[in-house]
């Protein structure tokens, strides 16, 4: 099944996926969502307010994507810093936050696996392991 | 003796923990690898694509780094790796 756009007619809200959500995460309405192009998501997305994040930014983003999570971010600082580091020189020089212990293969939907955080929950350095931790090791098994 | 190789990326940081462990075994044994760095060198990161028929079963279906490579045999090492086992993968023929 394809990915396609959809809008939320009461709050512009955009949706990428193969359906819509039910009931919008933003204003709460209840089969709201309309099928638009990827010309017209673009639109609505690129009008937006310009969101930059420095890896501090994104240190924090990825703390609170993991705290109701069965995994947290590395407490090792030092490794954390230069994957970040990492993660933020691919998306300048090759457009995503592509892991830094990975390589993209020119192939855009199998290289969007590879943008952090990726779903490390099915890679074998994870899963089913009691000290699992992701490829690159920024995320590791709450213990 | 053997051509190897080793992909590495500079913010790796299991990479960056095997650098020694190679120096070591470069100047212990005679050994070379030849060291490519492939997020910020596209001829590198070509290289490395040019192996993923041989590397990317034995890596998770992807590349992956640190990755080692016998050029000669295809034998594979993915991921971090003690200075032993890499001395004896260094050994094999």
């Amino acid at each position: 099944m394809k990915k396609r756009y959809w809008r939320c007619n009461i709050c512009n809200d955009v949706h990428y996926g193969i359906a819509p959500p039910e009931l919008c995460p933003t204003c709460q309405a209840l089969n709201a969502y309309v099928e638009i192009t990827a010309e017209e998501a673009r639109k609505f997305l690129g009008g937006g307010p310009d969101v930059t994040f420095t890896p501090e930014d994104f240190r924090q983003a990825i703390e609170r994507f993991s705290s109701g999570n069965e995994f947290m971010v590395n407490p090792d600082a030092g490794k954390v810093g230069t994957l970040l580091q990492g993660v933020f020189e691919n998306e300048r020089n090759h457009g995503f936050k592509y892991c830094p212990c990975r390589l993209c293969t020119k192939d855009w939907e199998e290289d969007l696996k590879l943008v952090c955080p990726c779903n490390f929950k099915i890679h074998e350095t994870y899963r089913g392991l009691p000290n699992g931790e992701c490829w690159c090791g920024l995320f590791v098994r709450r213990t | 003796m053997a051509r190897l190789l080793m992909f590495h990326g500079r913010e790796c940081p299991h990479c960056k923990k095997m650098m020694p462990v190679i120096e070591q075994l470069e100047k212990e044994t005679g050994v070379v690898f030849e060291k490519y760095e492939i997020w910020h060198d596209e001829k590198n990161a070509d290289l490395m694509r040019s192996y993923k028929p041989v590397i990317a079963p034995k890596c998770g279906g992807q590349l992956r780094v640190p990755t080692f490579l016998n050029a000669d045999t295809n034998d594979v090492i993915c991921g971090e790796v003690g200075p032993d086992k890499l001395k004896a993968w260094t050994e094999k023929k």
